[in-house]
């Protein structure tokens, strides 16, 4: 509803733009992350700044927030010691990204702005794994690589203000209690507005 | 300007919904989802050989490792009963502890105390920096503190089951623990759970039946 609400004023060219993304995100976990936690998370927002080094390219830094979660039913677990823990396992992570970013506006000043871009930079990784109430937990900075790919709606046609839908894939090697990755699919949609009146 | 203030009021709200809806784990267990029960055994040992056994009718207190005597409190002996008809269930005979049993149950309770001082003074001198005594009205003032300590205290329990062998005593001339049971959690010591938690440490101890 803010949305329709908002007037734009059109700018001829996108370079030398400074624009702030603001992103919902959701993230479907893939590989030998979903044995951590198979359940998609609907909790995530990704915030970008980019700044348009001429019209098809922009660089910037890529941060966010994602919340994983997942309660498993009451289960008996064989340990290496011989001893059989019966529990109800819950695993909770959250990942920060902080990433280098590159996009390319394959058509920059069209009503439909298709782009393609990659980031790459480190992750803060949150990991608890609770056995009942009793929790086991790895903070670490991880290595992400991000590729992604996604349109660009302006509001009017070539203005720095719209919507942007994107896909991406993260890659996070995370080595910890036999997982051995933190990769996930996610998709997201935000408002994307310049930091100043052009 | 309009398009960037409306935009950063849908963003800011966009953050304060997302990052609400976090799942804290901890608040998403109830108290039977909180327990743990962990149970373990000798490996050398076929549990078929035994035939009785005998159980202690009261529970052992150990309060910061320290003995604490002995304890018959109304969810105890529920407890004990319920220990008593498990190992029925399972194929063994209760007998007197006079009568030789050949294994011998115990139950004991574990109590873990943790204690912390904070003496106000440690964080008290941040207070100017927080809210300078010109907040108050009172600029060029300094706080001051009385030493005042705040005393916090954890406490932590555990219910833990022991099985010895007594058939084999005389020959090892020990007493040996062949099975090991402990539940932490919370609601451990609510008499409508004993029932319950023994029959889980049962049906996770495939191994301990004759039958």
């Amino acid at each position: 509803m803010v949305i329709g609400l908002v007037s734009i004023s059109t700018v001829k060219g996108q370079k030398g733009i400074t624009k702030v993304e603001v992103n919902y995100s959701a993230n479907f976990p893939t590989s030998s992350f979903k044995d951590l936690v198979n359940d998609p998370s609907f909790r995530g927002i990704d915030l970008k700044i980019m700044h348009n080094i001429n019209d098809k390219m922009s660089v910037g830094l890529t941060t966010g927030f994602q919340d994983f979660y997942q309660k498993y039913p009451r289960a008996v677990y064989k340990l290496d010691d011989g001893s059989e823990v019966s529990a109800v396992v819950s695993n909770s992570v959250q990942t920060v990204p902080l990433l280098a970013t590159f996009h390319y506006n394959f058509s920059p000043a069209q009503r439909l702005q298709p782009f393609a871009g990659v980031g790459v930079g480190g992750n803060m990784v949150l990991y608890r794994q609770f056995l009942g109430e009793f929790s086991d937990s790895k903070n670490k900075f991880a290595f992400q690589a991000q590729p992604k790919i996604g349109v660009y709606f302006p509001f009017r046609e070539g203005g720095p203000t719209g919507l942007t839908l994107s896909g991406y894939y993260n890659i996070i090697p995370f080595k910890y209690n036999g997982t051995t990755n933190l990769n996930s699919f996610g998709v997201s949609l935000g408002i994307s507005f310049p930091t100043r009146s052009y | 300007m309009k398009t960037g203030i409306l935009s950063f009021i849908a963003s800011v709200s966009m953050i304060a919904l997302v990052t609400g809806c976090s799942k804290e784990p901890l608040n998403n267990l109830t108290d039977d989802e909180s327990r743990i029960y962990i149970t373990n055994h000798d490996s050398t040992v076929n549990f078929k050989s035994f035939h009785t056994f005998s159980i202690a009718d009261s529970v052992a207190i150990v309060n910061n490792n320290q003995p604490g005597g002995k304890d018959q409190t109304a969810f105890d002996v529920q407890f004990i009963s319920a220990l008593k008809a498990a190992m029925v269930q399972q194929g063994y005979t209760l007998v007197d502890k006079g009568s030789s049993p050949d294994l011998a149950l115990a139950v004991t309770v574990i109590s873990n105390d943790y204690s912390g001082i904070i003496s106000y003074n440690d964080y008290g001198g941040y207070y100017g920096d927080y809210w300078d005594p010109y907040y108050w009205g009172y600029p060029g003032y300094s706080y001051y503190y009385p030493t005042y300590y705040g005393v916090y205290n954890v406490n932590e329990t555990a219910l833990a089951v022991d099985m010895f062998d007594l058939k084999d005593a005389a020959t090892t001339n020990q007493l040996k623990n062949v099975w090991t049971a402990l539940i932490r959690g919370e609601g451990i010591f609510n008499t409508d759970k004993s029932t319950t938690q023994v029959q889980t440490l049962f049906n996770q101890s495939a191994y301990l039946k004759i039958n």
